[in-house]
């Protein structure tokens, strides 16, 4: 049995998993506390967005090269409903969960019919208008100079001060994720979302109705890119359209393709590994050679590729 | 009123002139797309950094970077060929162990090359933009071919739209008058019937990857001479907008490339001028969207290949 059924299922798997998660914010790590925390915060939150995207090219068999655009989108919706209306985070969350569903129905209602490449090149133009929109759009997102100053989450009336409390709070929003795609990949809406992966055509034809499944798949898998980019503005504070460059999709791409496309604990996997290790390489190496730390990914990509497509934690074909 | 139509009439012209310029540019670099879709159907991403790759190469030799400085012409003819070398490279490199897997897993990798070699540049040029010393080419590049009134055709625009026009035309010869060319387009037309006829299909991929990155490269040369700037994420937009050229003329059709190139050039110009300069990238990518959602095999395109 592949570990994405066990995970849930089985204790001896995922009790000490959520404990060695949930004391990290208390052990003793003294002044470098406070950054660990960061990175353990920013870790949760790719994983969020790998578990996102994993449910379009990994479910579905669609490369998506635009993933970035819904982060954004989600992250703007937040930041700018949080700036204006002041609104809490509890209620923001749903609101960009629901605008990234609609841009992603939006988006892929006309891809139907598309073949992969194809599909693949409108996901990237489309993030990149969405970016293009941010960023010449002054009166809504006042553009280049980004949105300062939003307001941290907030948990029935506290503000979410403490790193700890943040960290808790992404926590909480991987497990929901995560707990909501699970139960899909064993339901019959993640079997229709397999069968249109390995065969669109045979799924046709034994009844599958494809193109609401793939909808559906598109919905899900936007809602979680902005429900992550909500999270990442409130608890950043800050919001630029140079943080969801074309690279940050390829990031996350990169984090499901290491884990294995389609599988969920992989996904998860990908995010542990390269997101602390970007930070790493980020301190260890001079400035100059940080710069260019994605060749490492684009070298990382093309390897596994050629070595090991299925990633490091496969899907067995069943 | 009269002063005032024949000043808007010199800018439309001036605009013409510029649009035409660019457009033959991306045409070169759109016929590097097209052509290698055509033989492998695959999208080569990574086609944008060979013609980054041009520029750096001819800026490094030229400013004796690399401990050799070299006279313009010779310059730019090295340059080129390293670029068709390193197009064969990465064909049989990256892309040839992927022949027979799924395309999606081609298509990755070929965006893994494009972040890879544009990280490259990165590392070992940096990000700064650099600008060919003026002492170093020739100095009528920029001095006025034509003047009419107050339009100006500069040499340098001359001698992109010539060498657009050369290449091209030896490009068509090429693929139509020899037996590479046939057996391009035999391996297009059927892969496994073309190799139990006797075509060396990898070879034959090869030579297409060479003509096609020897092309990218005198694109990213003259851009580079065109705009006096050369950095490390310049082949990432103008890959983008060829890309959607190559989309709106066909993808897979050389023609289509050329014709595609054109109009988007002068719409990016035009656009730009005319509507919103903020948004002349986008147009770009509203082009290349719409033309695949509604007429996915572009002005010129034979039927693409359906879901396998």
């Amino acid at each position: 049995m592949h570990l994405d059924d066990r995970l849930f299922s089985e204790k001896k798997f995922y009790l000490p998993l959520l404990a060695a998660v949930l004391i990290l914010p208390w052990l003793p790590m003294g002044i470098a506390g406070p950054y660990v925390l960061r990175v353990a915060t920013l870790t949760l939150v790719y994983m969020v967005l790998a578990l996102g995207l994993n449910v379009v090219p990994g479910f579905t068999g669609l490369l998506d090269l635009g993933y970035v655009g819904f982060f954004g989108l989600g992250a703007y919706t937040a930041g700018l409903l949080t700036v204006h209306y002041q609104w809490s985070i509890w209620l923001v969350l749903p609101l960009a969960a629901l605008n990234g569903a609609l841009w992603g129905v939006l988006r892929g209602a006309p891809t139907l019919r598309l073949s992969d490449d194809y599909f693949a090149i409108v996901t990237f133009g489309f993030s990149e208008l969405i970016i293009l929109v941010i960023r010449n759009e002054l009166w809504l997102t006042k553009g280049p100079m980004g949105v300062p100053g939003i307001a941290r989450p907030d948990f029935f009336g506290h503000v979410l001060n403490q790193p700890w409390q943040n960290f808790y709070l992404i926590l909480f929003l991987l497990l929901v994720v995560l707990w909501v795609v699970l139960r899909i990949r064993s339901s019959r809406l993640g079997r229709a979302w397999f069968a249109v992966r390995e065969d669109e055509i045979a799924a046709e034809c034994v009844g599958v109705n494809v193109a609401n499944y793939k909808i559906i798949a598109f919905a899900l898998s936007a809602a979680i890119g902005a429900l992550a980019g909500a999270f990442y503005a409130r608890w950043f504070r800050f919001i630029h359209p140079d943080m969801f460059k074309f690279w940050e999709s390829i990031l996350i791409l990169c984090l499901i393709v290491l884990g294995g496309m389609g599988s969920v604990t992989g996904a998860l996997l990908g995010a542990l590994i390269l997101i602390p290790l970007t930070e790493v390489l980020r301190i260890v190496l001079p400035a100059e050679l940080s710069n260019a730390r994605y060749l490492l990914f684009g070298l990382l990509i093309v390897c596994m590729m050629r070595w090991r497509p299925a990633g490091l934690l496969p899907v067995q074909k069943e | 009123m009269l002063t005032a139509i024949l000043e808007h009439s010199s800018l439309f012209l001036q605009q013409l002139v510029n649009g035409i310029t660019l457009g033959s540019i991306y045409a070169l670099i759109a016929v590097g797309y097209t052509m290698v879709y055509g033989v492998i159907q695959l999208i080569n991403f990574a086609h944008g950094e060979i013609y980054m790759l041009g520029a750096f190469i001819s800026f490094s030799l030229l400013t004796g970077l690399f401990g050799v400085g070299l006279p313009f012409w010779l310059a730019v003819l090295v340059a080129v060929l390293v670029c068709a070398l390193a197009g064969v490279l990465l064909d049989i490199v990256a892309y040839r162990p992927l022949r027979r897997a799924p395309r999606l897993a081609a298509l990755i990798t070929a965006i893994g090359m494009s972040i890879f070699l544009q990280n490259l540049a990165l590392l070992i040029w940096g990000a700064q933009i650099k600008s060919f010393p003026r002492n170093l080419i020739p100095a009528f590049f920029n001095e006025p071919a034509l003047q009419f009134g107050d339009v100006v055709v500069s040499w340098l625009q001359v001698i992109i739209l010539l060498t657009a026009i050369f290449l091209m035309l030896a490009l068509q010869l090429i693929v139509h008058y020899t037996r590479l060319g046939r057996a391009m387009r035999a391996i297009a037309q059927d892969k496994t019937a073309a190799s139990l006829m006797g075509v060396n299909v990898d070879r034959v991929v090869s030579y297409t990857f060479a003509l096609g990155s020897g092309l990218g490269g005198v694109a990213g040369i003259l851009v580079a001479l065109y705009y006096n700037a050369v950095y490390p994420t310049m082949g990432y937009f103008a890959g983008i907008k060829a890309f959607a050229a190559a989309v709106l003329g066909g993808i897979g059709s050389i023609p289509g490339a050329i014709l595609g190139g054109g109009i988007l050039g002068l719409a990016e110009v035009f656009g730009g001028g005319y509507i919103s300069s903020s948004y002349s990238d986008g147009i770009a990518y509203a082009v290349m969207i719409l033309v695949i959602l509604v007429k996915p095999n572009g002005l010129f395109g034979r039927q693409l290949r359906d879901k396998a």
